[in-house]
């Protein structure tokens, strides 16, 4: 999908009046179809979802630890293959992808980890400006980048701290910054605010918010309900491996 | 353009990355110097063994001494009858007076001793030298002149005095010779095997890092690329480090070597071997097996 083509969809989406998030409409990007993953013969993390992201959405994806949430964010980044079932992604299915296509679909897919992922012989700046190269930006757009988007996130005195030198807040602040600096069509955060405190956490928020009003669709996976509550957005409940809920303006109810 | 971008921040990573490791990569290449060198050791004793092989082997060769009774016409005779032989190589006639000039040169140093033999007083007989095809052709040769019909003009065969000494010589040097080939071998294959296993562990212990590139969205070339720099970097710094072990030995200990057996003519034997040749094969070795084994050992991460 092109950047005209995400322009168009927007048009597109203030003009059609959605009521219910489960009919795929015009704008859907993200469709989930019927997927089950299955890990070994006893363990099923998702059983049948289905559900469709339209343009320019913000998804709090709600419910307990093991209700198959980072199962759903491995299926959506391609790090793990469904047992059964689509996934469209801009109408293609990305559970047919090729080895060879898959950097470039990530390329444009930001994602915070649970677990940071961050390189950990580099620096803060190194493992940003990392994301960048990968996807041959040229070098003085990485030199105006990195910097802005370190400063964004609060890390200009890190910048050349290594990783592993950071508190967990710190490197959370780091793969943000990450997951941002390419300006993704799709940004799937995984519990982000999980090792922050309450007032950084409204800052991370804050962040999405305003990544999400440029016009990237946010999937925000997380179990704290004081954010999802104040979010007002559509919120999918997903408690041991279906979604139990699916609502435009929901709360966290559990 | 691009491509030369890329290569750019492939290579910036990885020397980054081998400096981050230093020790890792000290290891790596510590192993690769131990390879190297043992290998091209060996390959240099080899033909350090050869050389020294061919050169006794033309340095065998039988003299026989006639009695000053015997005429001239009888011993070119003899020389006309060996050389018909087809085991027979060259048949060279000593003089009274060249012995005594050979006499002279080889005591050139005593010349108590040079001045006993004189053109007036010359008890130096008069030799056929016999080179021989093979050296165990020298037997039959030795048979031929040892028989009834010479005996009476024959003073001393010297190939009797020696025999013995080459011929032990001879199997000594065989056997160093299928010995170092047998170990050459055996120590290549062990030592792909460790360096293999090596640069396996270094990248395993890295083995999250190219998760994590992968799932940034790198390509195969942005993961594996600064991993096979390093590793040709391992084989670089291995080739230059193993040749200059090999230079420094070969210096010190090849002087000594030769005092010590008795060789005074080891600079011909170090001949068939050129330092220049050294580096560069080791450095290609070195290159060769550092690319493979971290492409081998990448490829696993990458499936």
């Amino acid at each position: 999908m092109t950047e005209l083509d995400l322009k168009e969809k927007q048009k597109d989406d203030k003009k059609s009046d959605k009521t219910d998030p489960k009919t795929p409409g015009e704008d859907v990007v993200i469709e989930f179809q019927g997927v089950t993953k299955q890990y070994s013969a006893n363990i099923e993390a998702v059983h049948d979802i289905s559900f469709c992201v339209s343009v320019g959405e913000f998804i709090s994806l709600v419910g307990p630890s093991g209700a198959g949430k980072s199962t759903l964010v491995k299926l959506l980044t391609c790090e793990e293959r469904p047992t059964d079932g689509k996934i469209l992604v801009a109408g293609r299915d990305i559970t047919e992808l090729k080895k060879k296509e898959l950097p470039y679909f990530r390329r444009k897919v930001g994602v915070i980890f649970q677990d940071f992922k961050l390189l950990p012989k580099k620096t803060v700046y190194e493992n940003i400006a990392f994301a960048l190269e990968v996807c041959d930006t040229p070098d003085d757009e990485v030199k105006e980048k990195v910097p802005k988007i370190i400063d964004l996130v609060g890390l200009t005195r890190r910048a050349f701290s290594f990783t592993e030198e950071l508190s967990g807040g710190e490197k959370q602040r780091v793969s943000i910054a990450r997951a941002l600096v390419h300006n993704p069509k799709l940004l799937i955060a995984d519990e982000p605010t999980g090792n922050l405190d309450p007032v950084s956490t409204w800052e991370i928020i804050e962040l999405l918010f305003k990544i999400n009003k440029q016009g990237t669709i946010v999937l925000l996976a997380t179990h704290d309900r004081e954010v999802v509550d104040s979010l007002q957005k559509r919120v999918i409940t997903m408690k041991e491996g279906v979604v139990i809920s699916d609502h435009l303006k929901g709360k966290y109810n559990l | 353009m691009q491509l030369v971008t890329t290569l750019r921040r492939i290579t910036k990573t990885a020397l980054v990355s081998l400096w981050r490791n230093r020790w890792l990569s000290l290891a790596a290449t510590l192993v690769m110097v131990l390879t190297l060198f043992t290998v091209s050791f060996f390959v240099c004793l080899m033909i350090m063994v050869n050389s020294t092989t061919s050169m006794l082997r033309s340095k065998v060769d039988i003299s026989v001494y006639f009695n000053d009774s015997v005429s001239n016409d009888q011993i070119f005779k003899i020389e006309n009858t060996l050389l018909a032989r087809s085991d027979v190589k060259s048949v060279t006639y000593v003089s009274k007076e060249k012995a005594l000039e050979i006499w002279k040169s080889q005591n050139s140093d005593n010349t108590q001793l040079r001045d006993i033999i004189s053109t007036d007083y010359n008890p130096l007989p008069r030799s056929l030298e016999i080179k021989t095809e093979q050296t165990e052709d020298l037997d039959a040769v030795n048979t031929f002149l040892s028989s009834k019909d010479y005996k009476p003009l024959i003073k001393e065969i010297s190939y009797r005095k020696n025999k013995d000494l080459v011929d032990r010589l001879i199997k000594i040097t065989n056997f160093i010779k299928y010995v170092g080939w047998t170990l050459s071998i055996l120590f290549v294959v062990i030592s792909v095997l460790i360096i293999y296993n090596t640069i396996r562990l270094t990248i395993y212990a890295r083995c999250e890092e190219i998760d994590i590139m992968k799932l940034v969205g790198a390509g195969d070339w942005y993961v594996q690329g600064p991993f096979i720099l390093e590793g040709v970097a391992y084989g670089v710094a291995a080739a230059i480090f193993s040749s200059l072990i090999l230079y420094l030995t070969a210096h010190y200990s090849l002087p000594a070597a030769g005092n010590y057996l008795g060789i005074v003519n080891i600079d011909a034997i170090v001949a068939g071997i050129s330092f220049w040749t050294i580096i560069l094969s080791q450095l290609i070795v070195g290159v060769v097996l550092g690319t493979v084994c971290s492409v081998w050992a990448v490829k696993k991460h990458l499936k």
